[in-house]
């Protein structure tokens, strides 16, 4: 063989044995691709099969999203000198010797106290205009289980946990359902909605701006009147009228004690349950302007509500009081392209009513003569509430700068033992708050959700009571410059004559 | 028997309203449907095209939206692709322009 032929046959036999493993390559990476298609064939024909079977995505019909806050406060405020109901009880049992004990004025303060809160929103689209929300919610302190580090006996809202306020203020870190409600839109084809629950009456307009939150839609409710997690439900319509945009009406009504069975001799047989309920009226809601006006009813207010714990021992209601009538109005306005960002501004104002019967409190086997607002004389009393503040939202930085305040009147009792404050729901106040915040939000693009973002929140609450009794609707006020004018002045609860609240979050909301 | 009442009279009102069926202005075709897609150019954009799924008839329909309050709900994501809208357009110029554009109202 000739040495060309033997470099032929060389070639020929390398590229004979070459040729089944690079056609076998071939037909691996051939094989590899069929498989895939083949794959994705059996995943369109399931998809098809599944839409024929009228089964979905999970993201068809379910929206999750959330969110996580850590807090940290600190807190401080002034005890002033008083008369305390149990000294003074105790002295008029013990003969009255010597002069009336009085407790003398001190500082209360909490340096440093951590909060974590986590919230879980499920919207499942269950059937064509029938959908079920629900908002699960956990709060609870640093190095707790318990509420104790939050609870005082300064106020009737933090006095303990109890339904209106679980997952709103610091509790035991258990998850609780704070919303679930099924609601039927679309009735008749018409902008007609029934929605039955545990209520989505928290979080108000216009508390949304030092939130961070997006507005509440036509599920919000008028923040300085209502925030109380209540079990009801609400009728809604929203009309297309022309020169109203955006308006809608709802009719409100909760239940906020529920009495149980009874029988002619059991402890709770004079009691009623307790109900709400409320008209809204929206007539305009745009950006530039949302008007609000409601009106509400609360019936057969109970004492205290049911606390399986607090301060001052478990309590649960021993006496409907009466009735309370409220009105309120809200405005807000969100003004864009104002100079370098945008600019919102609110101004809520509200009226309260009593209708007390004649019956007072009885705590620990003595009556206090303590009734719905009165001490002694049954008589209507009649407060008011304004609520003011803006917030200006800096476009380029993703800075938001707000303050706010509130006033209440001497009589001034609200609904809102939910609010998003340590030491008291602040719309209840019976004097002036003031609050100033900054926002700082992560230039961090969403990726769970349109709107989920991260930030910072910095902010100082200063509370300037000036009457007894905030958020307390048991008992007549006194003014707190006149606690030590008489014995018939002893407080029940610890009255504070200020307080402040300095604060930081870190929340994202995905 | 006074709350008995009042939750009678929520039922009342609920029934009532199913009862009263309110007739459509005939140049004017409303819907309600659910958001495929919006097409938006940019912050300053003065009009949308928007693609709705009919809920009854289930045939996408694309509708012009003009409106500023809606354009800026869709600038800022207040209303997004999923989300059920009411809405009310006419058609104009073989194109169908809104007039009147809302997430459907439930809570």
């Amino acid at each position: 063989m000739s040495r060309k032929g033997s470099i032929l046959l060389t070639t020929i036999l390398s590229a004979a044995l070459a040729l089944p493993a690079a056609s076998f390559g071939a037909d691996e990476g051939l094989q590899q691709k069929v498989e895939a298609l083949s794959k994705e064939v059996k995943a369109l024909q399931q998809q098809v099969q599944s839409q024929k079977e009228g089964k979905k995505r999970i993201s068809d019909w379910l929206t999750i999203g959330g969110d996580y806050r850590f807090r940290v406060d600190s807190l401080s405020a002034k005890v002033p000198s008083h008369f305390a109901f149990a000294d003074i009880l105790a002295w008029q049992l013990g003969g009255q010797v010597g002069p009336p004990p009085m407790r003398q004025a001190a500082t209360v303060e909490n340096d440093v106290l951590y909060t974590n809160r986590f919230g879980l929103n499920l919207k499942a689209r269950a059937a064509r205009d029938v959908t079920v929300t629900a908002r699960l919610l956990m709060y609870k302190t640093f190095g707790n289980g318990d509420s104790t580090a939050t609870s005082g006996t300064f106020f009737a809202d933090r006095i303990g946990v109890f339904d209106g306020t679980q997952g709103h203020v610091p509790g035991d870190g258990k998850l609780t359902v704070d919303q679930v409600f099924a609601t039927w839109s679309n009735i008749l084809d018409q902008p007609i909605w029934f929605s039955v629950g545990r209520r989505p009456s928290t979080n108000g307009i216009p508390s949304h701006l030092r939130q961070n939150d997006e507005r509440p839609g036509v599920s919000g409710i008028p923040a300085l009147l209502v925030d109380y997690a209540f079990d009801g439900m609400t009728l809604g319509y929203a009309p297309d009228i022309e020169a109203l945009p955006g308006a809608y009406a709802k009719l409100c009504y909760g239940r906020g004690f529920e009495n149980g069975f009874t029988t002619s001799s059991s402890a709770n047989t004079n009691l009623r349950d307790t109900d709400m309920i409320g008209i809204s009226v929206v007539p305009y809601d745009t950006d530039p302007l949302f008007l609000d006006v409601q009106y509400n009813r609360g019936m057969n207010i109970f004492d205290f509500p049911v606390f399986a714990e607090s301060t001052l021992g478990p309590l649960r209601p021993a006496a409907d009081l009466g009735d309370i009538d409220w009105l309120g109005v809200t405005a807000l306005s969100t003004l864009k392209k104002t100079g370098p960002g945008t600019l919102n501004l609110f101004a809520s104002a509200a009226v309260s009513k009593t209708h007390p019967n004649a019956n007072t409190v009885v705590f620990g086997g003595v009556d206090t003569g303590a009734g719905l607002l009165h001490s002694g004389v049954v008589e209507s009393k009649t407060g008011n509430a304004i609520y003011l503040g803006a917030r200006y939202d800096i476009t380029a930085t993703r800075t938001k700068i707000g303050a706010e305040f509130n006033r209440g009147s001497k009589n001034w009792i609200t609904f809102v033992p939910a609010g998003d404050d340590i030491w008291t729901s602040k719309l209840g106040t019976r004097g002036n708050v003031y609050e100033l915040y900054a926002i700082q939000e992560f230039n961090a693009a969403p990726i769970s959700s349109y709107v989920s973002k991260t930030f910072f929140r910095v902010g100082f609450q200063y509370y300037d009571f000036e009457y007894t009794g905030t958020n307390n609707w048991v008992g007549a006020p006194v003014k707190i410059s006149e606690l030590t004018a008489s014995p018939l002045n002893a407080q029940m609860l610890t009255p504070l004559s200020r307080a402040t609240d300095l604060y930081a979050t870190l929340e994202v909301k995905f | 028997m006074r709350r008995f009442t009042a939750v009678s009279l929520l039922f009342a009102v609920l029934a009532a309203a199913l009862c009263a069926p309110v007739p459509a202005s005939a140049d004017e075709i409303k819907m309600v449907g659910v958001i495929t897609k919006i097409d938006i150019a940019g912050a300053d954009a003065k009009t949308a095209t928007v693609t709705l799924k009919d809920n009854k008839t289930g045939e996408p329909v694309t509708v012009i939206v003009n409106d500023d309050l809606t354009l800026d709900k869709f600038k800022d994501h207040r209303i997004n692709p999923g989300d059920e809208i009411r809405l009310k357009y006419e058609v104009k110029d073989g194109k169908n322009v809104s007039r009147y554009f809302r997430k459907t109202a439930g809570c």
